[in-house]
């Protein structure tokens, strides 16, 4: 049968401006542009650390860079954000069944925010035990 | 029966995003905290990172996790993205798009464990 | 019914105009009133010449899906007092449009088609019928029941970027239901449909935009269940490549 004549709606490049849902979402996708710099400053880091300590001491003045420390900081709101919108995400996609009840979702979500704070108080107790 | 083309490729690619995701909302905030704001901000003392001894960490096991977990997983995630970002901005092509992504993502791994590994063994 | 409100349609009739354009009509309202009775308004009273498909005005046989404001609705479960003075409404997104609000559903029927949703089982000591029948507990039925509420309307595909940017891509509805049967006990067809899944088109098209879930008027999850496939394709690839 021939199909009758048809409409077809093109998507424009700028479609993810059209709702806040979409945006949101270019938001997440965009968390990762920071991390990739970060992911730089510590590959640059180690680096330093096997060429020595003069390399070292370089390192650390490019990481107090004021644009440095802006953009990490940046860095850590998008790290923040990328958890917001990971976590909830976990309990759908592997949900934890007891018998015909699911795990809630919330205490899951808690979970895994509580298990972020233990890592960073852990790390900055350290370095701070350290000094 | 239709003939299906199995993506070889994409578990892997997935999986690493997955395990990236979990390390970039888990270890890398703590990691930012140190080493890009209170490190430099000198809140924390600078002797706790004075080089002698950070060495022997860094290019150590535990230099080896946080290679692992702060750098090479998270650069899977982010290039994972960003190569779908791509396709959703209708830019370039995506075979191609595949190739330089996971390129750089395998590269910035080898680059941090390599250089730990090195002073491991 | 004193109030009025002033609704915009997207007509699309091919054999007048190459291009939809936008129409105008002044439909009375009261609490009560959905979009539906509001196309049954215009279409009685205003315009007999307006296309649009509905059946049971009860959020069931999922004919009734228009885009409102920009947003997959179903007719007849949004209201108009839930709107302000634009309501502008048009034929669900990445569809093509064949007339008015009617849209050519085609490829999302090939799409559930390719992932055979319905029971498979072709072993030998499967109940033959009459009082013969399966058994489940409620514990078997909780896995999959959410998947099973689909009423195939389609919002899901129309609120779907990677859809709308490939209509290749299986779809939040096709891989639900993939997903629905292949949690159900009394099915063993899974192996048939993990190999659409696993395409390139298949689970790894999507991006966990999780639009699908925010629309879908009978609270499924697409997006979850896809996620969910994402494993079992994983799985199932690893499997294939072990076997070689």
């Amino acid at each position: 049968m021939q199909k009758p004549a048809s409409y077809r709606p093109s998507m424009s490049r700028r479609w993810w401006l059209q709702h806040q849902h979409f945006v949101l979402y270019m938001l997440r996708e965009a968390t990762v542009v920071p991390l990739v710099f970060f992911a730089g400053c510590m590959i640059a880091g180690l680096w330093a650390l096997n060429s020595g300590a003069e390399a070292w001491v370089s390192w650390q003045a490019f990481m107090a860079n004021p644009l440095v420390i802006l953009i990490n900081l940046l860095t850590l709101a998008a790290s923040l954000f990328h958890a917001a919108t990971f976590f909830p995400l976990m309990p759908r996609v592997m949900p934890i069944r007891i018998g015909a009840k699911t795990l809630p979702v919330n205490a899951i979500v808690g979970g895994m925010w509580a298990v972020v704070a233990i890592i960073a108080i852990a790390l900055v107790a350290y370095f701070i035990w350290r000094a | 029966m239709m003939k299906h083309h199995i993506a070889k490729d994409e578990p892997l690619w997935w999986a690493l995003f997955s395990a990236g995701g979990i390390c970039f909302a888990m270890l890398v905030p703590a990691a930012i905290l140190v080493f890009g704001l209170l490190m430099p901000m000198g809140i924390i003392p600078a002797s706790a990172f004075d080089y002698e001894s950070l060495r022997g960490l860094g290019l150590g096991w535990p230099g080896l996790i946080f290679a692992g977990g702060v750098i090479a997983l998270p650069a899977f995630h982010a290039l994972h993205r960003i190569r779908h970002s791509c396709a959703d901005l209708m830019l370039g092509k995506e075979s191609v798009n595949k190739v330089w992504a996971y390129g750089l993502a395998s590269l910035m791994s080898l680059m941090a464990v390599g250089v730990v590994l090195v002073n491991l063994f | 019914m004193s109030q009025t409100k002033s609704i915009r349609v997207q007509r699309y009739l091919p054999e007048q105009e190459p291009e939809p354009f936008w129409q105008n009509y002044e439909v009375p309202f009261d609490e009560s009133t959905s979009i539906l009775d509001a196309l049954n308004y215009i279409k009685d009273e205003l315009d007999n010449t307006l296309s649009y498909r509905w059946s049971c005005r009860m959020a069931i046989c999922g004919s009734c899906g228009v885009m409102v404001n920009g947003i997959p609705k179903l007719g007849c479960k949004t209201f108009l007092r839930e709107y302000g003075t634009r309501v502008d409404i048009s034929a669900l997104a990445h569809f093509p449009v064949e007339r008015d609000l009617v849209v050519d559903m085609d490829i999302f029927m090939e799409h559930l088609e390719a992932v055979k949703p319905y029971i498979i089982d072709k072993s030998k000591g499967r109940p033959t019928g009459e009082s013969d029948t399966y058994r489940q507990t409620p514990a078997q039925m909780a896995r999959y029941h959410q998947f099973s509420n689909c009423i195939n309307c389609g919002l899901c595909y129309a609120a779907c970027p990677q859809f709308g940017l490939n209509n290749q891509f299986l779809g939040p509805a096709a891989i639900t239901l993939a997903q629905r049967y292949n949690l159900d006990n009394r099915d063993k067809g899974k192996r048939e449909r993990m190999a659409a899944l696993s395409e390139h088109d298949g689970v790894w098209s999507c991006t966990f935009v999780g639009f699908c879930s925010t629309v879908c008027p009978k609270h499924v999850d697409p997006a979850a269940a896809v996620n969910q496939g994402k494993i079992e394709a994983a799985k199932y690839t690893l499997i294939n490549l072990l076997n070689g």
